[in-house]
């Protein structure tokens, strides 16, 4: 067994608070500026020491924001559900349509597959702004513009070439032998998926969730341009407090800490599947 | 209304009560002063309700807006209500981030969108959408007495924020000339001006510059006593915003263009004649020895910002960021306003200007009854209101800046305002020649200035290379 001498100890430690102080210092002190008012956090030099205030929570919480020009009206509450609404059922949608697909491209060789597998991630490769104009002027005469139905169809080009692709090498990193040994004893193809690709792919699924999730999270442009002000995302939402009457930074930062929490929550619970997802097929002694 | 009200509120209009003896008066009746201001304006509007026109003739129709967050947007909002009971329509309303909202605006214009009826945009934006058929001539409306009340009163939009917003839609054609289309009608403008720590000054022993020279020292000298801040604060980002303020402002008023139109309709680079060369030498030494340690990166919120935090100490931008940052910020109060003319010869500052106004979509299937709303809220009534109680600032009507109420206000926060504008204002219009490369060639000329205060190229051959850069770009696009 090998020992690690006390100097290789101390310098790794020190290497990891370094890396693990470039990361986090940016978020700390977004998380510090969010009980800070704007006269505190511009203050020269800044410093760590102030007066703690609820103030920025409570704007975005009750939608008034004190300016220098005067009481605004926000809906930062609404597009923080907005987000959450059109990511999760995006990522819902997605994973219904992508892990049979994923499946097929994985187990099924059939003619053409490799062609329609790229077809769809290629979606990925066109800039957005690329297929929006023609998307809107489609949604327009489908009535699909401004409807959340519209946009959950419309982050599927997010979404599901992301869990397709990713879902697919999970599928295809699990012996086939196991699932022949299930339909040999009598079970149906479709049993075979559910009771055992499923359950074995689970990890790479909640790993392509998790990132498909962030993914539609902070998506920006789509809902920009095909929806109105009431079904904007956070991301757009955020920009309400960059105002011709100065940049309220406390609102700012307290939207920020908001708005990562619920993805933050989601991968802390996901945290294990992703590690057992990413290690999937490594090969161990 | 109930009567009593209505009654302290005509008093009101008539002068015979003081408008602190008015809002006292309601708030014993039970009302805050954000709705007593709502009910001024409903008094006049039932005014203008009287004014012989058939303000009724699209009741029940819905018109649909697009709106930018701004104070202005904010004027416009408070006061719908009287519009609505003046028509009896419907107003519905998006309201987009500005940091986004003209992408927002070119999506639904060039997609051919129906959703929107009017919205509000800048002039410059106007030289795309107005040749594109994205949005409609104003002037048929505008002078159609059928369907423009009498009281609109379009003379007493100042000329040249009236002329900034009209173009013939021909390269290089002058704004406001006799064939222009009105392709916008401004509901507020900015002018660039000086705004200025009065304290930093007093304690400095400076006085107010009045050309670009004094302006130069006087940067560096408010620097040397600012303790750790900067003497002067102008945008510096590679952006065509950052040409537009105070720097053009001074460029135009030693009578330098940013390009030349010949008889025939060509153009070509007008940036590297000996004046300009000059001007643009002392900007540079300005920014390099007074200016923000990072001014490449700065934009209207880092010059605005900077001011207000005292980390800056004055700004040459525009007056209504100094208004909005004496109030709400580490420097209110502190803050004065001065107009500036950076040629010692001329009679009077020339600022360029920013005119946030409305546009009617070409797309809109309800165009009569949004021309009801368009010359309600370009209208005198609303821009008074605007003034008066909210935070419509530069209005664009002569007869609000003549409003004792509107300039005591002024007065009596903003030190400096109300004659800054009366001297201004004559000379405000947009300096910049409309053109289809005005963005892409306005931005070049930021990053020329970039390079020349990182000291990458000289003064001289900067300008020298941007203008053979400009007159091949205009080449290839067949304009010059």
């Amino acid at each position: 067994m090998r020992h690690t001498s006390t100097f290789e100890r101390v310098l790794r430690g020190t290497a990891i608070t370094l890396v693990i102080l470039f990361f986090m210092f940016p978020i700390f002190w977004i998380f510090l500026m969010s009980f800070q008012t704007n006269e505190t956090i511009l203050r020269v030099p800044p410093s760590v020491v102030f007066q703690p205030t609820f103030s920025n929570y409570a704007a975005l919480i009750t939608g008034k924001l004190e300016t220098a020009a005067g009481s605004l009206e926000i809906n930062f509450m609404r597009n923080l559900w907005n987000s959450l609404f059109l990511s999760t059922a995006s990522v819902a949608v997605g994973l219904l349509l992508g892990i049979p697909a994923a499946y097929a491209f994985g187990r099924l060789k059939f003619r053409g597959s490799e062609d329609i597998a790229f077809t769809l991630l290629s979606f990925r490769f066109a800039p957005p702004l690329l297929v929006l104009l023609p998307l809107t002027i489609y949604f327009q005469k489908l009535g699909l513009a401004d409807t959340y139905f519209g946009l959950i169809w419309v982050y599927q080009l997010i979404v599901l070439p992301l869990i397709l692709w990713i879902v697919r090498g999970y599928f295809e990193d699990i012996p086939a032998d196991i699932e022949y040994a299930y339909r040999i004893a009598g079970h149906s193809w479709f049993a075979t998926f559910r009771k055992v690709a499923l359950p074995l792919a689970g990890p790479g699924i909640a790993a392509a969730g998790l990132l498909a999730f962030i993914f539609a999270w902070n998506n920006f442009i789509f809902a920009l341009v095909l929806a109105s002000a009431d079904k904007q995302p956070v991301t757009v939402g955020a920009l309400a407090f960059v105002t011709a009457s100065g940049i309220q930074y406390g609102q700012v930062a307290a939207g920020i800490v908001l708005s990562i929490l619920p993805t933050f929550a989601l991968a802390l619970y996901a945290q294990r599947y992703l590690v057992e997802g990413l290690s999937l097929g490594a090969v161990k002694g | 209304m109930y009567d009593k009200e209505k009654k302290l509120v005509d008093a009101y209009l008539r002068g015979t009560v003081s408008r602190r003896s008015m809002i006292k008066g309601l708030g014993a009746m039970g009302m805050t002063a954000a709705t007593a201001s709502v009910l001024v304006n409903a008094s006049a509007t039932r005014a203008l309700a009287q004014n012989g026109f058939d303000w009724k003739k699209h009741s029940g129709q819905t018109v649909k807006l697009l709106l930018n967050k701004h104070p202005y947007a904010d004027a416009l909002i408070a006061n719908l209500d009287n519009f609505k009971e003046l028509t009896g329509m419907e107003v519905e309303y998006d309201v987009f981030p500005e940091d986004v909202y003209f992408d927002k605006v070119t999506a639904a214009l060039s997609s051919g969108s129906s959703e929107y009826d009017a919205f509000m945009t800048g002039a410059y934006m106007t030289w795309t959408y107005g040749p594109a058929g994205w949005i409609d001539d104003l002037n048929e409306y505008i002078m159609d007495p059928a369907k423009t009340n009498p009281d609109y009163n379009w003379e007493d939009v100042l000329e040249g924020v009236r002329k900034s917003c009209a173009w013939n839609g021909r390269p290089g054609g002058a704004l406001g000339s006799e064939d222009a289309k009105q392709w916008c009608i401004p509901l507020a403008y900015e002018q660039n001006n000086l705004t200025y720590n009065k304290n930093v000054f007093e304690r400095a022993g400076l006085s107010v510059p009045t050309n670009i020279d004094e302006l130069v020292e006087t940067a560096a000298a408010a620097k040397a006593a600012m303790n750790g801040g900067y003497g002067i604060g102008v945008r510096g980002s590679r952006s065509w915003a950052t040409i537009h303020p105070g720097f053009l402002s001074g460029y135009a008023n030693f009578g330098q263009k940013d390009l030349n139109v010949s008889d025939d309709g060509l153009l070509s680079a007008a940036m590297n004649t000996d004046v300009s060369k000059d001007y643009h030498a002392k900007w540079v030494k300005m920014i390099q020895d007074s200016g923000a340690p990072d001014w490449s990166t700065h934009t209207w919120y880092q010059v605005g910002t900077d001011v207000g935090a005292g980390k800056s100490a004055m700004m040459f931008d525009a007056d209504i960021l100094g208004y909005f940052m004496n109030g709400g910020t580490a420097e209110a109060g502190n803050l004065a306003f001065a107009p500036f003319a950076a040629n010692p010869d001329a009679a009077a500052p020339t600022p360029n200007i920013w005119i946030w106004a409305m546009s009617m979509s070409s797309f809109s299937k309800n165009k009569d009854a949004t021309w009801y709303f368009m010359q309600w809220v370009t209208g005198p009534e609303h821009d008074l209101f605007g003034a008066r109680e909210m935070d419509l600032v530069n209005p664009a009507r002569s007869s609000v800046w003549a409003d004792e109420m509107f300039r005591d206000k002024l007065a009596a926060s903003y030190p400096g305002y109300v004659e800054m504008h009366d001297v201004s204002a004559p000379g405000a219009s947009i300096k910049f020649t409309a053109q289809p490369l005005f963005f892409d060639l306005t931005t070049e000329w930021a990053a020329t200035l970039q390079k020349m205060v990182a000291r990458e190229v000289p003064v001289d051959e900067g300008l020298d290379q941007l203008a053979a850069s400009v007159d091949a770009q205009l080449k290839d696009a067949g304009l010059g």
